[in-house]
């Protein structure tokens, strides 16, 4: 009998156990063990998808794509458990939460793993869509974790937007099932994406059109498109900045899992449909993106509309469809999760260490926190798109994809915003950098801090410079698979 | 049971669904909206049954007995309960007039219809009217969250919207399949339950939950 998906679930919904019963001080260990362990478990099961064996049994589908969305998870999943940790004991320090709160946070903390594990690992579309109902439940409480009027607004507004929109990502689901459901009758699988993937040149065409719209509009809301995304620079901002990391690296990467599953049902009953429509929220996406990035003062809703920005490239990677820029874009979703979970953390110190998110008034951190603000130079350097960091590869492969698909208005739009996030980024960042620190400032210490950054940013470097042969293999199987199908 | 006459059933349901999804849009305290909300899920629960009566669907008649609980009694009870100890939140406030809503909610049955014509001729189940009908609550329920200014309308109408969307379900594949259904049933409550705890911190906080005073995070 095979249990691997069951035991990659089990392990954070025991650790939420656990983290709810275990003695005071212990729960941060916990979800870092937990999250580790989900990790190791899952490689296996992935490395097999990545070798082209699908993991299917019961209601689970694990295939290459998804596997791909799991271990970027378990990743930010460890790294934001350690950084959590010195997080939350300053946090208690300064008298803003208590043990309690700790102990709730780890719980749902480790909750929101497995719900946004189980979003990836499922085979049934209708379940998918409970899953990422569950991750705003969840992260509901995460991000309203502070109590403040301000992190209850956000939460509340996180809460209602992303409800709506996924509600109405249902009523795309509901149409998808009317038509299969048309051919396949009442097998109790018509909403199984393999099976749904095989009849889809059969689907209804008009019905087909009219779910993808509600389906990107629903999603779409959950993983930041303009002009769904008024919810994310709130709930990024307001929550505790390791959950920000969280939801800006995983969460909105399984909203767009949901998306690219249903993209391949699109795409073979009417070819060509859901590609331009990607290709539209992606560029509106970026263009209001850069705007606000520009005249950003917050430095947590710069790095969400950074976010927001990067979730556009991605989507017009998709869109674009031929398999390089397609490789390129499931590239970019692991250089933008590793990369900006990287500037959070160190966001993260600097809010911190200075005690305010506005970053007019953080002057001199280069004398204050050295080591901070080498990562946070080196992860906006990265995060902008400059080589020889991993962020650069991706975008460069995307636009070459668009160049080599004839869609030369695009590559020269998504030059032109990334140009202008440039400008912004390094003006806002840079300027903190330097002068005279002013002010009472006290530096966060301790290595389960530095740790996580130092990890990311040798990721980032490192498949900056250099990409593992396995690594691109199991990248171009994806892309090839996909875009077969596309 | 006849056809014609579950026939006339399902119709009357559909009807009824969608002027209470008007009726709670001129309702101003939040017990009658409450009302308005069970007794809608009332037609939704009894649709269930006639259709599972009519085509043999039974697994309808499960998910009938679940609207029933769930939406009929478990939620709005809950959420009176919830009314009753924000003693600040009985009245709702709206941006809008009741003239105003009632008129819009009026464009957007027609919009509805406009926008689900397409879809009629590729559906051939006994509910086609279903169709549309459903999509006018899911956007009058959109609406009134929206323009609503008090936490619990606005729940209120995020629920109206869920069950026009089982409507539309019901009508165009007869339910989907049970574990889904199960889930997304789950998943209503607990949005019921999270709601609520989250009305109840922004009452504490506030001191009031009309949600016009969250608007502090900007640019």
């Amino acid at each position: 009998m095979m249990i691997d998906v069951e035991i990659i679930l089990l392990i954070p919904a025991a650790a939420a156990l656990l983290s709810a019963v275990s003695p005071k001080g212990r729960a941060a260990s916990v979800s870092v063990i937990g999250s580790a362990a989900v990790l190791i478990a899952s490689i296996p099961m992935c490395i097999r998808a990545f070798e082209g064996t699908v993991t299917e049994y019961g209601m689970w589908y694990v295939d290459g794509l998804s596997s791909l969305f799991i271990l970027i998870i378990g990743m930010i999943g460890v790294m934001s458990a350690m950084y959590s940790r010195g997080y939350l004991l300053r946090d208690k320090e300064e008298g803003e939460i208590g043990t309690g709160d700790i102990r709730q946070y780890h719980i749902m903390f480790n909750l929101f793993l497995a719900t946004m594990l189980s979003v990836c690992v499922v085979s049934s579309v209708g379940v998918m869509w409970i899953a990422i109902e569950m991750t705003t439940l969840v992260s509901a409480f995460l991000v309203g974790f502070y109590r403040r009027n301000s992190a209850l607004e956000a939460a509340w507004k996180y809460l209602m937007i992303c409800s709506v929109g996924i509600t109405l990502g249902l009523v795309g689901i509901t149409l998808v099932y009317a038509s299969s459901s048309h051919i396949l009758g009442d097998d109790p699988g018509a909403l199984n994406w393999p099976i749904l993937f095989e009849a889809a040149s059969g689907l209804d065409p008009v019905l087909i059109k009219m779910a993808f719209v509600f389906i990107i509009i629903g999603f779409g809301t959950k993983m930041g498109l303009v002009p769904m995304h008024t919810w994310l620079p709130d709930a990024h901002s307001q929550s505790p900045t390791p959950i920000s990391a969280m939801l800006s690296a995983a969460l909105l990467n399984c909203a767009l899992y949901a998306i690219l599953r249903f993209q391949m049902i699109a795409e073979a009953t009417v070819p060509g449909f859901a590609s331009a429509l990607m290709i539209g929220f992606g560029i509106l996406s970026l263009a209001v993106a850069g705007a606000f990035i520009l005249i950003s003062k917050d430095i947590k809703r710069m790095l969400a509309y950074s976010s927001i920005e990067h979730m556009g490239i991605i989507t017009i990677g998709f869109g674009i469809g031929t398999p390089l820029a397609v490789f390129g874009a499931l590239f970019h979703i692991i250089a933008h999760s590793v990369t900006k979970s990287l500037v959070f953390f160190s966001a993260g110190n600097v809010i911190q260490g200075y005690g305010t998110r506005d970053m007019d008034s953080v002057r001199g951190l280069g004398k204050s926190m050295p080591g901070t603000a080498f990562m946070l130079g080196a992860g906006t350097l990265a995060i902008v798109g400059l080589p020889p960091f991993s962020v650069f590869v991706g975008e460069i492969t995307i636009l070459s994809g668009a160049i080599g698909a004839g869609m030369y208005h695009i590559a020269l739009l998504i030059a032109a915003f990334i140009v202008l996030v440039f400008a912004g980024f390094t003006r806002n960042i840079f300027s903190m950098m330097r002068g005279e620190p002013s002010g009472k400032i006290k530096a966060p210490r301790g290595i389960l801090r530095m740790l996580p950054m130092t990890v990311l940013f040798l990721i980032t470097l490192f498949l900056g410079l250099f990409m593992p042969e396995q690594m691109s293999d199991a990248l171009w199987s994806i892309a090839d698979w996909f875009t077969g199908a596309v | 049971m006849d056809a014609a006459i579950s026939g006339n059933l399902i119709d009357l349901c559909v009807v009824a669904m969608l002027l209470l999804s008007m009726l709670a849009m001129t309702t101003t305290r939040i017990a009658q909206l409450l009302n308005a909300f069970a007794v809608q899920s009332l037609f939704l629960a009894f649709l269930a049954f006639v259709i599972a009566d009519s085509t043999g669907h039974t697994e309808l008649f499960i998910m009938g007995g679940i609207t029933f609980a769930v939406k009929v009694i478990g939620i709005p009870w809950a959420m009176r309960n919830t009314a009753m100890r924000l003693h600040a939140g009985r009245e709702i406030d709206s941006t809008m007039g009741i003239p105003g809503s009632l008129l819009v909610s009026a464009t957007l049955i027609i919009v509805a219809y406009l926008v689900t014509e397409p879809l009629m001729a590729t559906v051939d189940t006994i509910a086609r009217n279903c169709l549309a009908m459903s999509m006018s609550v899911i956007l009058i329920g959109l609406f009134m969250m929206v323009t609503r200014r008090k936490a619990m309308a606005e729940a209120v109408g995020l629920l109206i919207m869920e069950n026009g969307l089982f409507l539309g379900v019901m009508s165009i594949s007869y339910g989907m399949p049970l574990v889904v259904e199960m889930g997304i049933f789950f998943d209503v409550l607990m949005v019921a339950v999270i709601v609520g705890i989250f009305a109840l911190r922004i009452n504490k906080a506030f001191d009031s939950i009309d949600t016009s005073v969250l608007r502090r995070l900007k640019e």
